[in-house]
């Protein structure tokens, strides 16, 4: 019975197409990896798929896992393919239209014919009532059980049982939602009610209303899932607690991912930093880069010794204003598609051939030449294809599509398919600049740290064109997300709008609101039922001068005693850090008082985590590839030979299960004692 | 050639990567609420010729390409040096390049082992550059010497030092100077990101491939525009509207166009347009071929048509604008011009009408036309300081597409608009309370596709001296016409209610006083409607009645639909109801103007205008506006007793008014 101690930590990672599943063991530092493929309809299955694959091939029993962790994109699915619930919602008398109206502003420049928005909740379904409470508290229009009941009882009988409720000033005086909600409850028990101050009592009514609505709307296919993942599961054995990650890079329980779907909706690119930043705290690097790159968009994300966290985030068209991991996405990918215009200019993407028809290489149909096909056809993927093996390329195929595009341009197929990179690093290099540049940061100083089945393969080439202190490449680039799910802590996010001058804030409502929040948080954490290593708690707060319209998060440190005269200067502190301009006499204003909770978690041995797949004598073979205008003799290695410790320089191919590196001519690489490729520019 | 032109690709990339860099390191140092909030500012790379080679598509404002750079590039001379920066806010010294003097424009030479290779350019758009009233921009303003200080273009920097003496004196001249002038150090900062960048991709691709490069891609965006406007049918095709909102009260003021397609170049000729005004409603274009506040619609239409198109100048090249001299579109040195914006909509209003004849299913019926900010300014009772605030921008719905419905509540034109949230308003403005911000029901205009709903904004102060102002308030007699068959949108209203009293009309406003308990409420344009509403499936627009954008008389006598909440649409009797209306109207027309312009034109006549414009033409500027509105108003009180006006009697109407005058000053003088 030894055998039974809990011992596997589990992480997987739901994606649109595949679902990666990494188990380590605490006890052996052995390590399981997965690729199963994603099932749309029960996104669940693709997991407890993998449970039963660990029981059978590798003798792992679901009841000694300890830690249970998965990511899911089927919030985000489920809103960016306007496949939810029929919402409705009750707002103040004269506010119809807040989410019709949203902050006016249309994401498409320069184009006349830019869709209506969407707005998740049909209009007929929006009712006001005859409610109003002023900013102060004052309440104008009392509101009355009569109306309440008629509203929700007009609704139900429409067939809409997921309301939320938004008044305005509710952020702050939130009696009347709160009685309206009970009110529905006690006589609609089966309804789900969300009032917008529960779920996130920030000011501006837009912003909270919709995230309301988007939990209502995404809510109940997500409670289905994990009710079926959770009953799935128990099935296998499984006995551990099951947690879901956060757009915030941390997890939470499953119960309260039922309650709060919202926070999942970015959870997939946080999942990534989380990772990326977990590898890079272990081997020291605290300023990164990190570039995930897959088949239809890179990501890119500045870690700058912390997590860099946005609470102007957006999914599709909808502002989230909650906080998450700040993540830009760049709509460029392996599957980019490249093209000819009428004058003759080669274009790469934004169009991606996506999974079906795919590159021209994988045989699927696909026509058009990619991206992927130039890395096949240049020999930089393994003719012997990838994934293992388990996914061919067809190079004829390959260059057919390169050809008919070569042949427009003069270009031989090997020209036409290097022209092809050279074309998608400049696109790569023009849209993640300006996001590196809104930050401020000096690129000299930081590592690009690159993941995703193509991030290791392009990287190298984006490189060349930025002034960077290095190259990290993870032991499974492919796999960061799900590792990203076994490392993360739990965390989770607290705000109260107080939106006035500082000098007009008490020393007693300033601590109040942090004591309150803090025991908010505290009472979430406790609410997961987990032993943590530590608990920390991180206080901050959204400033500005008075007349300003935008505001700066500070954090302020754990010793910093709050009260104004305190908040006050290290506000100013930091704004001379980043303006240079120290404005004493301005009044200042508190917006937004905010508290992160962060529970903790135990954390596998990062040097057990190792490269895994064939093994072959280093530097044995060469292949011929061609790049930049020149053919070379690449050297090409298995990612699992390499030890910590070697060293070669390019141009040189390292090839593994879930990608492939690339590296030019003008790098120097060497493995670090945790296994990660790290590059530099040769001297 | 094939070779060139991939590195022309990714040479355009990085022009791209460099504006955007620029923009995103102006955006993070600045500091004003229009740099952060309403995104005015901008970033872009010119040619030594004074061309836009790249400009942003994702920051700031989108209206960079076409501004013609080469007058301020000229009147700085052959001594340029690197280090230098240069600054101008002045519509006239620079011939329209700037076009008011909010407008802040710095820009730096770029060398390359002593050649200079290109400028980095950077505006922004200054809160208060001194003048009669704060904000600089007021309708009311008669010349520009009351809008604030006008700096001609000359040096900021002389090889990196600052002038610090012409500093202090703008500086002073205005009632924001240390905003304005971090603001200028973000300007600064973007100036130096462009081109260390520049240094950089010259290094790494070579002189020679960056200037080729600039010269090629000018020259292949110009392809692209002139691809895409040889697939429009060669014609002339001509279009007028009316500028409502003038402050000083000349009444209408029309924009004609008449716009010649042929052999992939649009000429935009502008004769029969109004003189300029002594109201701030100028548009200073200096009639510049493609100028950037006159062409909005055509690159609308361009980035519409291919997405991926190129940005820069050479988009604009086929443009070709002919405006008179002394016309509202093209004033002489010294009209006031802060509040072109509301002429600059309409030229793009009547570009597009025009377009559209030429190539109907590619272009939107018009929108509301109406980008009003409304603000109000009430005394603090504590501190006796005013307090101003933003309650909301009025604008109203986008015209509908030929395959979608327009946006409702906000214009596709003016994508980049934002609202302020109710709750932060009431917090700003305790003594405002925001009664209702929505949708207006049934204000779009009917058709095949449904024009985009207006807006309502109404509020009540408990405040009294509570001062309202709005400036580009327009649409309140001429409604967004429709296409097509399409009906026009819903013209504009303006409801006041004082405290105890009935609500009466106001109509456009300049500035309102109300009291405590006044209650004031606007009603913004529905956009035109699109296509024959009969057209429209019944269902939709029984979807539209139960989502409330239409009422069920609306449904009935517009799109002859008829239908019930509880049984839905009756098919029957709206398939009798369609063919009946079908029977009893004439035919439908191109544009759809409704009842009160057409009203207007019948009493007024396009030749009418145009004798009036004919006559005046040659005088001087003033003596033209002085004959401009006596003619309005003696032909006008001639209409109203009936009393016939043919186009040619305006000359000898003239000349009798011109006799009664110097009549009536030999009478004063005696």
């Amino acid at each position: 019975m030894e055998k039974k101690k809990t011992r596997y930590r589990f992480g997987a990672d739901i994606g649109g197409t595949f679902t990666d599943i990494l188990l380590v063991d605490d006890d052996s530092g052995n390590l399981v990896a997965l690729k199963n493929p994603s099932n749309r309809k029960m996104p669940e299955q693709s997991i407890v798929d993998g449970l039963v694959q660990l029981h059978e091939k590798h003798d792992v029993e679901p009841s000694e896992v300890s830690y249970f962790s998965h990511g899911t994109t089927l919030g985000v699915n489920t809103l960016l393919e306007r496949d939810g619930v029929e919402v409705g919602l009750l707002t103040s008398k004269g506010f119809r239209d807040i989410l019709e109206l949203r902050r006016l502003r249309l994401p498409q420049a320069n184009d006349l014919f830019a869709p209506r928005p969407n707005t998740l909740c049909r209009r007929r379904y929006v009712l006001e009532l005859e409610e109003r409470i002023g900013h102060n508290g004052e309440v104008i229009l009392p509101l009355k059980k009569e109306n309440v009941i008629a509203a929700a009882r007009k609704l139900a009988k429409q067939g809409v049982e997921n309301i939320a409720l938004c008044f305005l000033h509710s952020y702050r005086f939130d009696a009347h939602e709160k009685q309206a909600k009970d009110w529905i409850k006690a006589e609609f028990p089966n309804m789900y009610v969300i009032a917008s101050s529960d779920l996130w009592p920030q000011q501006r009514e837009y912003e909270r209303c919709l995230v309301s609505v988007i939990n209502a709307y995404v809510g109940a296919r997500m409670r289905d899932c994990f009710s079926s993942l959770k009953q799935k599961t128990e099935d296998t054995g499984l006995l551990t607690q099951i947690f879901s990650t956060k757009s915030n890079g941390g997890v939470m329980g499953l119960k309260g991912a039922g309650e709060r779907p919202v926070e999942t909706l970015l959870s997939g690119p946080a999942s990534g930093v989380t990772g990326a930043f977990y590898v890079g705290q272990t081997i020291g690097e605290t300023k990164m880069i990190t570039l995930d790159m897959g088949g239809t968009s890179v990501d890119i994300s500045i870690v700058d010794q912390a997590m860099p966290y946005s609470n102007e985030n957006t999914v599709g068209e909808y502002p989230i204003s909650m906080p998450a991991v700040d993540v830009s996405a760049i709509g460029a990918g392996g599957g980019s598609v490249a093209w000819l215009d009428p004058e003759g200019m080669l274009k790469v993407g934004p169009r991606s051939a996506g999974a079906r028809p795919g590159p021209a290489c994988y045989g699927l149909g696909g026509e058009e030449p990619t991206v992927t096909d130039a890395y096949a056809y240049l020999g930089i993927l393994s003719p012997d294809g990838i994934l293992g093996g388990n996914m061919r390329l067809d190079l004829d195929l390959a260059k057919q599509a390169l050809k008919s595009l070569g042949d427009r341009l003069k270009l031989s197929a090997e020209q036409t398919a290097d022209a092809i990179l050279q074309v998608a690093t400049a696109n790569i290099y023009a849209e993640a600049l300006p996001q590196i540049a809104r930050r401020g940061i000096e690129t000299s100083e930081f590592s690009l740290f690159c993941y995703g089945a193509a991030g290791p393969t392009h990287s190298f080439l984006l490189a060349r064109e930025l002034d960077l202190k290095n190259l990290i490449v993870p032991p499974m680039p492919g796999l960061l997300c799900a590792l990203g799910c076994l490392v993360a802590d739990l965390r989770a996010d607290f705000v109260a709008s107080l939106w006035r001058g500082t000098k007009e804030i008490s020393l007693q409502e300033l601590g109040n609101t942090y004591a309150r929040l803090e025991k908010d948080a505290r009472t979430w954490l406790d609410g997961q039922g987990v032993d943590v290593l530590s608990t920390q708690i991180v206080r901050s707060a959204d400033m500005c001068f008075e007349g300003q319209s935008f505001e700066l998060n500070i954090c302020f440190p754990n010793d910093l005693s709050i009260n104004v005269p305190n908040i006050e200067s290290w506000f100013r502190k930091h704004y001379k850090l980043i303006y240079g301009i120290d404005d004493l006499d301005t009044p200042i204003r508190l917006l937004e008082a905010r508290t992160q909770i962060i529970g903790l978690t135990n954390k596998p041995d990062l040097k057990s985590l190792r490269p895994f797949g064939t093994k072959t004598k280093v530097g044995s073979i060469k292949r011929k590839i061609f790049e930049n205008g020149k053919s070379y003799d690449a050297t090409i290695y298995q990612r699992a030979s390499l030890q910590p410790g070697d060293t070669f320089s390019g141009p040189a191919i390292v090839e593994q299960y879930d990608t492939t590196v690339y590296v030019p001519c003008g790098f120097d690489i060497s493995i670090d004692a945790f296994w990660n490729i790290i590059g530099v520019r040769s001297a | 050639m094939t070779s060139d032109l991939i590195t022309l690709e990714i040479l355009i990339n990085r022009f791209q990567a460099i504006v955007d860099e620029m923009a995103q390191a102006l955006f993070r140092t600045a500091y004003t609420v229009f740099i952060k909030e309403t995104q005015d500012y901008g970033t872009v790379l010119v040619s030594p010729d004074g061309e836009v080679f790249a400009a942003s598509r994702r920051y700031g404002v989108l209206m960079m390409i076409g501004h013609p750079m080469a007058e301020a590039i000229r009147s700085m001379g052959t001594d340029v040096r690197p280090r230098d920066v240069f600054i101008t806010n002045d519509p006239f010294a620079t011939r329209g390049m700037a076009t008011h003097l909010n407008d802040i424009y710095l820009w730096s030479p770029v060398f390359h082992e002593n050649t200079l290779i290109c400028y980095v350019w950077t505006f922004i758009h200054m809160s208060d550059v001194g003048g009669r009233v704060a904000g600089s921009i007021a309708p009311s303003n008669t010349d520009i010497t009351q809008e604030g200080i006008r700096v001609p273009p000359r040096r900021l920097y002389r090889e990196g030092i600052l002038d610090e003496d012409f500093l202090k004196l703008f500086l002073i001249n205005t009632r924001t100077g240390e905003e304005n002038w971090g603001d200028m150090k973000a300007c600064l900062a973007a100036l130096s990101t462009g081109e260390r960048r520049i240094a950089q991709v010259i290094k790494r691709y070579g002189v020679t491939a960056f200037s080729e490069s600039i010269t090629n891609s000018l020259d292949y965006a110009e392809q692209q525009s002139r691809r895409l406007i040889s697939t429009v049918p060669d014609g002339t095709y001509t279009y007028s509207d009316y500028i409502e909102g003038d402050a000083v009260g000349l009444g209408l003021l029309r924009i004609k166009l008449s716009l010649k397609v042929n052999a992939g170049t649009f000429l935009m000729d502008f004769a029969g347009t109004a003189p300029q005004v002594r109201a701030a409603l100028n548009l200073p274009s200096h009639s510049q071929d493609g100028h950037w506040m006159m062409i909005t619609g055509l690159v609308n239409w361009l980035c519409t048509r291919e997405p991926t198109i190129s940005y820069n100048a050479g988009l604009v090249r086929p443009f070709k604008i002919d405006a008179p001299a002394g016309s509202l579109i093209n004033p002489e040195e010294g009209a006031a011009c802060g509040a072109r914006y509301s002429t600059s909509h309409k030229v793009c209003d009547v570009i597009i009408g025009a377009l559209s004849q030429a190539v109907p299913n590619q272009l939107p019926a018009t929108d509301s036309g109406q980008a009003a900010i409304l603000l109000v300014a009430l005394p603090d009772r504590a501190t006796s300081r005013t307090r101003v605030s933003v309650i909301q921008p009025l604008v109203g719905g986008s015209g509908a597409r030929p395959s979608i419905d327009g946006v409702d509540g906000t214009m596709v034109i003016l994508n980049f608009l934002k609202n302020v949230p109710t709750e932060l308003l009431e917090r700003e403005m305790p003594e405002i309370l925001i009664r209702k911000y929505g949708l207006r029901e049934d204000s779009g205009g009917a058709g095949e596709y449904r024009g985009g709903t207006g807006a309502i904004v109404e509020f009540e102060t408990n405040a009294p001296f509570t001062t309202v102002t709005a400036r580009n308030m327009e649409r309140y007699k001429f409604p967004p016409s429709g296409r097509l068959g399409g009906k026009p949108g819903s013209t504009g209203y303006s409801l006041y209610k004082p405290f105890g009293k009935e609500p009466r009309e106001i109509g456009i406003i300049d500035v309102l006083e109300m009291n405590a308990g006044d209650v004031l409420s606007f009603g913004t344009q529905g956009g035109g409607g699109y296509g024959d509403p009969l057209k429209r499936p019944a269902e939709r627009v029984f979807n539209d009645v139960v989502d409330g954008y239409l009422t069920f008389e609306t449904a009935r006598r517009d799109y002859g639909v008829v239908a019930s909440l509880n049984s839905g649409v009756d098919e029957i009797m709206t398939t009798a109801l369609r063919e009946k209306i079908r029977e009893e109207r004439g035919p439908l027309s191109f544009y759809e103007f409704g009842e009160a312009r057409d009203a207007y034109q019948a009493r007024w006549p396009e030749e009418l205008h145009d004798a009036i414009c004919d006559t005046i033409s040659v005088l001087p500027t003033v003596q033209r506006q002085i004959s401009f509105s006596a003619l309005y108003e003696e032909i006008n009180a001639r209409l109203k007793d009936n009393i016939a006006v043919k186009p040619g009697d305006v000359s000898s109407i003239h000349s009798e008014i011109l006799s009664r005058a110097a009549e009536s000053w030999r009478i004063a003088s005696e």
